[in-house]
């Protein structure tokens, strides 16, 4: 269990950032920055009790929470989302085997992997990554009480998925302790469909850079900010009749391009990192989800990072 | 299960009939491996010119081209109508209008009943050496025998004057016609029904019914021929019993004449379901005196027309 | 159902009332109910990821599939079947005796079953592939014949084979040395049945903790004990919770009705009539230029003629109830299956061999009048059946097929047998953790020898359905996994049994007689057999024959 000072610098490490970005701002990703700029305004508007700045957004959460009881429902809201998950783990299987080995020899030297997923839901990934049998651990955290509670009564259908394999926590990233060795740090970030769900997508990603080892990855799916992606995810698949996902799923300015991504893990991430891995992948109605290279730039996409340093 | 040395042999024989050779059975002479299409084949299939005529099934066997049979057909019919004493048209035009269906049809059913089946194991031909007509003659009165010579000496035949079927290509087919032409006297004297043009009409509109060869019912035309009286006749009274009859009753070509010619004939008929028909021999009898008692009354009125009113003629027709 | 033969918990030894609570003290005083109390406490139901419920080809060819492939070996299996599969293992049968249960492999049947190593425990010498198939209706003369030579011919390869005949008891003998040789013995619950299945329990206690196994299928299985002198009350049963239950269990499948899945069909109103017969090759009667159709299949200008290991003939008998199917196996034995009406069924058990001797080779040479005729014919009098066909083959042309049907010269003893052919398809191969396979799911008209080959089809999915669950976290159960077999399964295992079922529907067409409208119906048929056999269509024989193998 991390201390309180550790939590106190860790947020003011946070403060620093988007107060440096506030006074100079960067030619590069000016979406990260902008956002942050109304995260500051809100911080100053928010009660002086309350100390940290959250990395969650009210509204968001009261949506998720809406869903929970339908999460785990087939033929529910979250279908596609079932859909996609084996398309997650293939795209991690593709990562994880072009991980440069000087690296991934010390990270992976016991030949199993553990995970930490941020924004688990109901646990759809986090389940399915606890029943692979080369992961050791899985520690799943999302700030939505709710899904969480929906998360630990689904993890007590399954024999496979009991402590210690998989643990669910409802605390946002800044709650979670930083390990302070290497070596419990983890494997595997996983952020699948989350960073279109965050106010501060910079500002985030640093909370979470540090709970990964060298030669972990980071490796996660979200929706590009274009024409095409406004079309499909707001106009057609939250369509009242014929949607797919209830209303009010995603905001489109809150949409993440993939070179946005690779800017800021090029140029303002902490620590050097390897090649910036992505692949588009498209929904189809009766094909499901299909790879399709080089749409990432209009749509859905993976993408994947390795820690070298 | 241990095949047995004797078993063996038969067995032996078997295979040797099923080679593609097709011998033909005990009762006929020829015996001789095919070299070209099989014969049996349905004419349909055949593709021979008369250049190169396979060899015949059985002797007096003359396989036909497509051609040929339409051609014989055609011609056998317009000569059936315009002569019908022309028995060997009227034979050919049935040969070439059961193949390939209907004469198949006729073996089949005697393929399907008992008796039909011995007929074909044991070949019966009726001819003036296997039927001895002096011992027939001698038979008691209204048995099938006594009716049947009886029958050939009144209309003057014997049982050698069928043509013998030459254009039907299957061997036990080409059979089934020769017996049903040998047998057609029989039906006569099983049905009553004279040799004239009105009694075969009817007796052919009768096997129509009964087996269903097209030839029969072609033979119905022969209808056009007939005095109107005849015609009316026809119309009323022998067509519906011929169809009604020939209809219900048991096929006739199963019927083993050779085993039945002591019985009697009613009860034959009885077995067999056939009422019997309204006798034209009689009727044309009635009417023949009828009309000589009609005439001879008018000329006696004739004569008496000074002397006294003449009665009204009652015609009892 | 007999209970689990377990010690009572030793109660305390102060019997005050006190100490006791009040459900101790009731099962002290009715044992029955101590025995349960016991049981509840002491026993959550041992949970199996995988657990099939019945130990036929294809529930034995799912496990030997999971078990021989490095993803899904480690899973925890279990096969529960009411025989003993020890003595089916311990099967043998001499060199000249062929059990009358025996099917045609397809090629992809028989390369699934190499590809999971079972193939080669199965007994290669009891088995013949066939490159072969003669097919013809009693009511033309239209054949058709599947071969591969075509292409053969084509590429110059070897002649591949159409089918491989195997015997049921061969083909799950092997299935079982090779689950041995995979050291999976213990995954099999031989001689047990299955006495209930239930949903589990929700564990859920103080905390909100426990297992939740609401949704899990449970099983009670009693397995029969060895002696059978000991009573009944000392069966041994166990409980089990399976994440994923297989039903695999034949054509009243427990498993089906558990799951609440229907099951629609029709009965044929016929019986298959098998055995196994003793047959003698008929010389090659094939010469020149003899079937001027040329749609015989030789070419009698190659200058190889290719050789063929056997031949399988299927002869269409629409007046007598359906086909008769002659399947070749090793050392001049062949196996019979003859889809027929039940009344001919039963005339067929009550000849002598001599008379169903006679009957087979007259239904594969005779016509069907005549057939129709011998069935009429008194039993007791093998000898008139066998001057019958004598005299009928002289006046009978030969089956116009390229090659001869064999002469049948014995039926093994004790081997004809029938049973009733029926169709049905459940309305779905899948539920929430349950998934059916093989006869469970689908059984079909024995005429195009497919049953088994689905089976094992359906295996084969679902084996490869669980490998991708498994290396994609995903809960076997899951209805979003089962649905991936259900999709791949469900349309080809009906349309395969429909389209069975309708072939057999058009050769019934017309059985009613002789009369016109069958002979239609026959030259109808005929022309379909010509356009699919003469090439008219280019590359539909290929896709038959590569659809149906």
């Amino acid at each position: 269990m991390a201390r309180p000072s550790q939590w106190r610098s860790s947020l003011r490490a946070v403060q620093k950032s988007s107060a440096v970005t506030y006074r100079a701002p960067r030619v590069t990703g000016p979406r990260l920055e902008r956002v942050a700029v109304v995260q500051i305004r809100r911080q100053s508007t928010a009660s002086p009790a309350s100390s940290s700045p959250s990395s969650v957004s009210p509204s968001e959460v009261s949506h998720f929470s809406r869903l929970a009881s339908s999460w785990w429902d087939p033929h529910g809201p979250s279908r596609l989302l079932h859909l996609m998950n084996p398309l997650r783990h293939d795209f991690i299987q593709s990562c994880l085997n072009s991980s440069s080995s000087a690296v991934s020899a010390v990270a992976n030297h016991s030949g199993s992997y553990s995970y930490l997923d941020v924004g688990c839901g109901g646990g759809i990934f986090a389940s399915s990554a606890a029943r692979l049998p080369s992961t050791s651990t899985v520690t799943a955290i999302d700030p939505t009480e709710l899904v969480i509670q929906v998360a630990k009564s689904h993890q007590r259908s399954d024999p496979a998925l009991s402590a210690p394999k998989l643990r669910y926590l409802n605390c946002a990233i800044e709650d979670l302790p930083v390990p302070s060795a290497d070596q419990d740090k983890v494997d595997v970030l996983t952020l699948f469909e989350v960073l279109e769900h965050i106010d501060s997508p910079s500002s985030f990603l640093e909370l979470a850079i540090p709970h990964l080892k060298p030669g972990g990855w980071i490796i996660g799916s979200t929706i590009s900010r274009s024409l095409t992606a406004f079309l499909t995810t707001k106009l057609i698949a939250e369509a009242p009749v014929v949607g797919v996902v209830p209303a009010g799923t995603h905001d489109w300015n809150k949409y993440i391009n993939p070179s946005e991504l690779r800017q800021y893990f090029e140029t303002r991430a902490p620590g050097s990192w390897g090649v910036f891995h992505t692949q588009g992948v498209i929904y189809l109605p009766v094909l499901g989800w299909q790879l399709v290279n080089n749409s990432e730039e209009w749509g859905n996409y993976f993408f994947g990072i390795q820690k070298l340093a | 299960m241990k095949v047995s040395p004797s078993r063996q042999q038969e067995l032996l024989l078997l295979s040797s009939i099923l080679r593609a050779s097709r011998p033909l059975c005990a009762r006929c002479t020829h015996s001789r491996s095919r070299q070209s299409a099989s014969p049996l084949s349905p004419p349909a299939q055949r593709s021979f010119s008369i250049l190169n005529r396979p060899p015949p099934n059985y002797p007096g066997h003359v396989p036909l081209t497509r051609v040929e049979r339409l051609g014989l057909a055609v011609g056998s019919a317009i000569t059936s109508l315009t002569n019908p004493y022309r028995h060997d048209m009227i034979a050919a035009l049935g040969e070439a209008t059961a193949q390939p269906f209907f004469i198949t049809r006729l073996r089949n059913r005697m393929l399907s009943d008992p008796t039909g089946r011995r007929i074909l194991r044991d070949r019966p031909r009726i001819t003036s050496k296997t039927m001895s007509l002096e011992k027939l003659r001698r038979l008691p009165e209204d048995t099938v025998g006594r009716t049947y010579a009886a029958w050939l000496d009144r209309e003057g035949v014997t049982p050698d004057t069928r043509d013998p079927v030459r254009y039907i290509d299957d061997e036990e087919e080409a059979y089934v016609m020769q017996r049903y032409r040998e047998c057609h006297d029989f039906y006569h004297a099983v049905t009553g029904l004279p040799v004239w043009v009105e009694g075969e009409v009817g007796l052919k509109a009768f096997e129509f019914a009964n087996t269903g060869l097209p030839m029969t019912g072609l033979s119905l035309a022969a209808i056009v021929r007939l005095k109107p009286q005849e015609r009316q006749r026809m119309f009323e009274i022998f067509l519906p019993w011929a169809f009604a009859n020939g209809w219900r009753s048991k096929d006739l070509i199963n019927v083993y004449w050779e085993e039945e010619l002591e019985t009697n004939v009613a009860e034959l008929r009885n077995r067999l379901g056939i009422e019997q028909p309204p006798d034209l021999r009689a009727i044309r009898r009635k009417l023949k005196e009828e009309r000589r008692a009609a005439k001879a009354a008018r000329e006696a009125a004739l004569m008496n027309s000074t002397t006294a009113a003449p009665a009204p003629a009652q015609s009892t027709a | 159902m007999a209970t689990a033969a377990r010690l009572p918990l030793p109660l305390p030894a102060t019997t005050s009332r006190a100490a006791i609570c009040a459900q101790c003290r009731k099962a002290t005083l009715n044992p029955f109910k101590r025995r349960r109390f016991a049981s509840s406490i002491s026993s959550a139901p041992e949970i199996y990821d995988v657990v099939t419920v019945g130990g036929g080809p294809a529930g034995l060819a799912l496990l030997a599939a999971l078990k021989s492939s490095p993803i899904t070996s480690h899973l925890k299996t279990a096969l529960i079947e009411t025989q003993d599969l020890g003595r089916l293992r311990q099967w043998s049968s001499p060199d000249d005796q062929f059990s009358n249960r025996a099917s045609s492999l397809t090629p992809s049947s028989v390369s699934f079953l190499e590809k999971t190593g079972a193939w080669r425990h199965v007994s290669q010498s009891r088995v013949q592939a066939y490159d072969e198939m003669q097919v013809w209706d009693a009511a033309n003369d239209a054949t058709l014949q599947f071969d591969w030579a075509a292409d053969s011919q084509r590429h110059n390869a070897p002649p591949q084979t159409v089918a491989t005949m195997t015997e049921n008891t061969n083909l799950t003998r092997g299935l079982l040395e090779r689950i041995t040789e995979l050291g999976a013995d213990s995954a099999l619950f031989s001689s047990t049945n299955v006495s209930s299945i239930t949903m589990g329990k929700d564990d859920a206690n103080a905390d909100g903790d426990g297992l939740n196994l609401s949704m899990w299928p449970v099983l009670g299985l009693e397995s029969k004990s060895q002696s059978q002198s000991q009573s009944a009350g000392s069966d041994v049963s166990t409980t089990i919770a399976a994440r994923l239950l297989v039903g695999a269990d034949g054509f009243n499948s427990p498993v089906r009705r558990f799951a609440g899945i229907e099951s629609h069909g029709w009965d044929y109103h016929r019986h298959g009539v098998v055995a196994t017969l003793t047959v003698q090759s008929v010389p090659d009667t094939r010469h020149g230029g003899s079937y001027s159709d040329g749609d015989g299949g030789f070419d009698l200008f190659s200058d190889e003629p290719l050789p063929n290991r056997a031949t399988a003939y299927q002869r269409f008998l629409p007046q007598l109830g359906g086909p008769i199917a002659i399947l070749p196996l090793p050392n001049n034995r062949a196996s019979l299956v003859w889809s027929t009406t039940p009344q001919h069924a039963t005339y067929l058990k009550s000849l002598s061999p001599l008379g169903q001797v006679s009957m087979i080779n007259a239904a594969l040479r005779l016509s069907q009048t005549d057939l129709n005729y011998m069935f009429t014919l008194p039993a007791s009098a093998p000898d008139t059946l066998d001057s019958e066909l004598r005299w009928r083959l002289q006046h009978t042309s030969p089956p116009p097929v390229a090659r001869q049907p064999p002469i049948v010269t014995g039926v093994q003893e004790g081997s004809l047998a029938s049973f009733p052919l029926r169709f049905r398809h459940a309305t779905t191969l899948v539920s929430p953790r349950v998934a059916l396979i093989g006869d469970a799911a689908h059984t079909v008209h024995p005429l195009a020898g497919q049953g088994l080959n689905l089976g094992l089809a359906d295996a084969e999915s679902l084996a490869s359905t669980i490998a991708y669950a498994v290396t994609h976290g995903m809960d076997l159960g899951d209805p979003m996994v089962l649905e991936r077999y259900g999709s791949d399964r469900f349309g080809k295992g009906l349309l395969m049994a429909g389209g069975v079922d309708a072939l057999n529907w058009l050769y019934q067409l017309g059985s009613g007689g002789d009369g016109v409208l069958a002979s239609f119906l026959g030259r109808a048929r005929r022309l379909g057999m010509k356009v699919v056999d003469g090439g008219l269509v280019p590359g539909l024989k290929g896709l038959v024959m590569k659809q149906a193998g």
